[in-house]
């Protein structure tokens, strides 16, 4: 499965307002376009996975990932905010690029872990987070990953 | 910007709470499995399994005391049975047990402040628009 295809120019942020971990993932999930009730209990569920540990990965990078019942297929957002935000990250960092990644429990093509897997090689690549601060409008992003991430 | 408050009011509370705990569940059971989440939580995030799967299941034995009696009592003698307690359904079709829910049942807009379940399954439901 291509990254690529897995998100739209709905779903990726270049300036994301949020100043708190908290604002910033309910943030992230608004791209998704679900209704109140899903958001309400997709942040509660991201944020039970942030307490067992960051998914700030380092350098930049965080990950935020869960399984949920809100949603009905796997969902990819993407949010970029260029001042850095303290998200308690592993290299205690602040955190420019955010992925958010959210998969049904029931999942027939089985794609979640193996695309978290990939988001992560695709972020860790040392220049993607140089690459990143440099994209100016959301098709860009989705080029990076049909180049990077094929 | 999403309301710091979110509005879940229209949600019956028990529903959101065994929601959570199916969510919770789902995390642990992916924790168990060697090809499930354990490999990549451990190499990209520095996770322990083990003790993030302890952690979880703390939780979830809180989250289940707070379920009222009657719905514990259900919740309990459906868990032996199925994976999952709560099942989305989705374009009028549980996914419990893949029958299709009665059109009254599933397209009430004011669906989620009851707690249903479904008819063939028994299983908790939770409409997916």
């Amino acid at each position: 499965m291509k990254l690529r295809k897995l998100f739209t120019t709905d779903s990726v942020e270049l300036n994301l307002e949020s100043e708190t971990k908290d604002e910033v993932l309910k943030e992230l999930i608004q791209l998704l376009g679900l209704d109140d009730k899903s958001e309400a209990i997709l942040f509660k569920t991201l944020k039970r996975r942030e307490n067992l540990g960051s998914t700030g990965i380092g350098k930049g990078i965080a990950i935020p990932h869960c399984r949920s019942l809100v949603v009905n297929e796997l969902r990819l957002a993407y949010g970029r905010k260029p001042e850095g935000i303290d998200f308690q990250a592993i290299d205690d960092e602040p955190v420019h690029n955010l992925f958010l990644i959210v998969a049904p429990p029931l999942e027939v093509s089985n794609q979640y872990l193996p695309v978290l897997g990939k988001i992560a090689q695709f972020a860790k690549d040392p220049d993607i987070p140089e690459k990143l601060q440099e994209i100016d409008e959301a098709t860009q992003f989705l080029d990076l990953l049909e180049e990077r991430a094929p | 910007m999403m309301s710091p408050d979110p509005n879940t009011d229209t949600m019956h509370p028990q529903l959101m709470l065994l929601m959570e705990l199916q969510d919770l569940r789902s995390q642990h059971r992916e924790l168990e499995k060697d090809d499930g989440s354990a490999p990549v939580e451990r190499e990209h995030f520095h996770i322990d399994p083990a003790e993030a799967r302890a952690q979880l299941a703390e939780k979830i034995s809180e989250l289940e005391e707070r379920l009222d009696p009657q719905v514990r009592a259900r919740y309990e003698r459906i868990r032996p049975q199925r994976e999952r307690v709560v099942v989305p359904v989705i374009n009028g079709v549980c996914y419990g047990c893949f029958v299709s829910i009665a059109t009254a049942t599933v397209g009430d807009q004011e669906v989620h402040q009851e707690l249903q379940s479904c008819e063939n399954c028994g299983s908790f439901i939770y409409v997916v628009s």
